[in-house]
């Protein structure tokens, strides 16, 4: 048996993290991310040069990696380096949905890649209703075999600078059927859409996107008419296992931040983390971080099991959602007034972490759902 | 037993209520409501209407200029502005610094900080905490050193909440070196416009300006601006936190923010039924309502002890433990209640210059910066932690 990963991921996750510490510095990103794109322009693309988007990307779309594995280790280095940038919405979940599409979809893959298109994906359109077949944008048919859109997608990240928006129609079928969904990808400028944008609390920007009787061509659905939950379900859980991996990342980040803390805060002539009250506590977050670890590497493995991938799944982000705001709220407790403020590294960490759980479908709604899959 | 109030009692209560009703300005209410910082001048607004009706500082002697409340009417009066949106009385003059005077000040610093206090001439803020002493607060290092008519302060404050405001400041200094670190701290009052003090602002993790960092150079400072005895200042210190400690209950700003929480979770759905009726959420809903049933009682209870003569202990530790996690649990049901809305920080979104986007339900444009924000609760005023080390030492003697 072995768990650990493989030779390369750990010199890819080791390359990554090495330079995030050295090149991504938190105050800088805090700059970007608070800013009115909601990311770095020129972080993006020295990343983009170094080869992470192609580790995301499977090896028939020019990519060298878009594994489960590949994946996990990307998205735990980009969690420790508390990366704003689109590497999620548009680098993941986009690339995998236009993968399946015609070669015209795939082009837009190697666009990317090229740094001439930035596509993101715009799914949700009910806040607190987190099911992936909630769709009731419609699409209609118009004379000349083309569609027309019509709907509101809701809090999607990144779509004020985005290219292209991958969308998620209903053709037929009640709002949370899984038959009857599909899946378009328009250019972001074409007219009828309205997108309204807000500071997130984590960095970053999200949008309403207001869509009026805006135009599809057939040539720019992705797969079949109505066949569309397949691709997205799959997109959506490699999405769930990156944000959890993320997760894990920023968990061993607060992790090693706490720890120094601990170590070097003197008060009553001694370092706190000599107060067994606060040794327990510190423990205790290892204890539920190796639990958060064994979560995300379960879901890994099991993630192309058919039988098994909703229920690794749902297990990964209940387990991620419940210890990440124990994280949160733990880590910036033990750092007393230091762990509330803006300027140091800690909190920005934990504001991440705990959004995590709003993305994809929170604890209570995995639960839930694990539930159900027994 | 008897829980109940008093017929007085209890008409002091309603005439608080009708007070609120007329006087209550609801753009402020909405504010408080929706955890938005209040500007300064609403502030100094709301002391001024309280002060006319003899209520900014109603458990002060009369002879202050108090109604000689007990600890029941301070506790009424508190709810009901809890319950109504009130601004909170801006506790560093009122509430912490006057006590102080009373029992310890001379007759002069009465009669001459006292008034001011209730006529807003000054705005205090509290100078203890130093970056190298949070929970160890008696090892301090701000120095003060006598030189003819003039302490000369140096060294650094932190953490100073409102400095911004500020046009005075209390503070420990360190007047001795010799015995324990207790034994060498004095209590000084200064002017924030002394040459020599400079405030610069610390940003909390959400985005807001409420704490600051003060840094004192050759600061000149009256003798007579010196509370008490030099070097005891520490005993004064004590006094005045079990002050800051009482009083933290905020049952009834809780209920009000469990009644706005309740309403939203009706209005709404998750996977096509209110929230408010899904199993989990009904379940967290409902242990944070026991929970806060319960500390109302614990409450009324400490209260009723301290009324019949009773000092308070550590009871004061029980209830700011409770206080301070019952009101942050119910900032986290809030914040998982509005889904991805959750994201959204626009604190803006209430100021009457706003023109970004509509934001629904309102709630959301505060609902995530609050929660993080108010984890300073099981921080401040003695971290949670060492509140369970007094209960340890006091109420289990280990
Ligand atoms: C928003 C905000 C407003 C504030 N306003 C003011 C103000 O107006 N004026 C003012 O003077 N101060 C103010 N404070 C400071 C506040 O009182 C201190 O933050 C608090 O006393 C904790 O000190 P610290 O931050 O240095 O943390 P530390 O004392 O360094 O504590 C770090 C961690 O160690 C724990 N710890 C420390 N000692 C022990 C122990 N013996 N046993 C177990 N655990 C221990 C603490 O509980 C905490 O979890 C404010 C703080 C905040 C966050």
């Amino acid at each position: 048996m072995d768990l650990k990963p493989s030779p390369e991921r750990q010199i890819l996750f080791d390359t990554l993290t090495k330079y995030f510490e050295n090149e991504y510095k938190i105050a800088d990103r805090n700059t970007a991310a608070h800013s009115e794109l909601g990311y770095s322009k020129e972080a993006w693309e020295k990343m983009r040069d170094l080869g992470i988007l192609e580790s995301l990307i499977d090896p028939e779309l020019n990519g060298f990696g878009g594994t489960p594995l590949d994946i996990s280790a990307v998205f735990e280095a980009l969690g420790r380096g508390l990366v704003v940038e689109p590497f999620l919405e548009t680098g993941l979940v986009s690339t995998k949905i236009l993968g399946k599409g015609n070669e015209n979809q795939k082009k837009l893959v190697a666009d990317l890649l090229e740094n001439i298109a930035l596509p993101t994906f715009c799914h949700s359109e009910n806040d607190t209703d987190y099911r992936k077949s909630y769709v009731k944008t419609e699409l209609v048919p118009d004379k000349e075999g083309n569609f027309l859109v019509t709907g509101k997608k809701v809090m999607i990240k990144n779509a004020s600078g985005a290219s292209h928006l991958i969308i998620t129609c209903r053709s037929s079928g009640d709002y949370a059927d899984e038959k009857g969904i599909t899946i378009a990808c328009i250019p972001s400028n074409r007219s009828g859409i309205d997108i309204k944008s807000f500071s997130s609390i984590d960095g970053g920007r999200v949008s309403d996107i207001h869509l009026e009787n805006v135009a599809v061509l057939k040539t720019e659905i992705i797969g079949n008419d109505g066949k569309g939950f397949e691709i997205i379900s799959e997109a959506i859980d490699f999405g769930i296992l990156a944000i959890c991996s993320e997760a894990l990342g920023i968990m061993e980040k607060i992790k090693e931040l706490t720890l120094d803390y601990l170590k070097t805060r003197k008060q009553f002539g001694v370092p706190i983390g000599k107060f067994q009250a606060l040794q327990h506590r510190m423990a205790q977050l290892l204890v539920e971080i190796e639990q958060a670890r064994s979560a995300v590497v379960n879901a890994t493995i099991n993630f192309f099991d058919s039988n098994e991938r909703s229920s690794v799944i749902s297990a990964a982000k209940f387990s991620i959602g419940k210890i990440g705001m124990l994280v949160a709220e733990e880590s910036i407790q033990l750092h007393g007034g230091m762990g509330m403020t803006w300027e140091y590294d800690l909190g920005h960490y934990a504001k991440r972490l705990v959004l995590i759980d709003h993305e994809f479908g929170d604890e209570d709604f995995h639960l839930q759902k694990y539930i159900e899959l027994q | 037993m008897d829980l109940n109030f008093t017929e007085q009692q209890q008409e002091f209560q309603k005439e608080v209520r009708d007070f609120l009703d007329e006087n209550l300005d609801t753009k402020v209410s909405e504010k408080v409501r929706n955890g938005i910082s209040i500007s300064k001048s609403e502030s100094e607004d709301w002391h001024k209407k309280l002060n006319n009706k003899g209520w900014l500082a109603g458990p002060w002697p009369e002879e202050f200029g108090g109604q000689d409340w007990g600890v029941v009417e301070k506790f009424i009066f508190e709810e009901e502005c809890g319950a109504s949106g009130a601004p909170r009385i801006v506790p560093f003059g009122v509430g912490m610094l006057a006590p102080v005077l009373m029992k310890f000040g001379s007759d002069e610093q009465r009669k001459h900080w006292l008034p001011r206090m209730l006529n807003g001439e000054d705005w205090w803020c509290q100078g203890y905490s130093e970056p190298g002493s949070g929970s160890d607060l008696a090892s301090l290092k701000t120095t003060a050193v006598k030189e003819n008519d003039y302490y000369i302060v140096n060294g650094q404050k932190t953490w100073t909440t409102f400095a911004q405001h500020a046009n005075m400041i209390f503070c420990l200094v360190r007047t001795s070196n010799e015995g324990k670190p207790q034994e060498g701290i004095s209590f000084l009052l200064m002017d924030m416009n002394s040459p020599g003090i400079e405030v610069r602002p610390i940003i909390t993790l959400d985005g807001s300006h409420e704490v600051n960092e003060i840094f004192f150079s050759d600061v000149k400072v009256p003798l007579e601006n010196l509370v008490g005895e030099e070097n005891k200042g520490w005993t004064y210190a004590k006094y005045l936190l079990t002050h800051e400690r009482t009083g933290n209950a905020n049952v009834a700003i809780s209920k009000r923010k469990i009644k706005k929480l309740r309403k939203l979770a009706s209005e709404t759905k998750k996977n096509g039924t209110a929230l408010v009726n899904d199993p989990l959420f009904a379940s967290r809903l409902a242990q944070i309502e026991i929970n806060l049933q319960n500390l109302e009682i614990t409450n009324l209870r400490t209260l009723s002890s301290v009324e019949s003569g009773e000092a308070p202990g550590a009871e004061s530790s029980i209830i700011k433990i409770l206080g301070s996690e019952i009101e942050q649990d119910i900032d986290n049901l809030t914040r998982k209640s509005l889904g991805k809305r959750a994201f959204i920080n626009e604190p803006d979104a209430f100021s009457v210059g706003y023109n970004g986007p509509e934001i629904e339900p309102k709630a959301a444009a505060t609902a995530s910066g609050k929660y993080f924000n108010h984890r300073k609760k099981s921080i401040y005023a003695g971290s949670n932690e060492i509140q369970k080390n007094i209960i340890s030492k006091m109420m289990l003697n280990l």
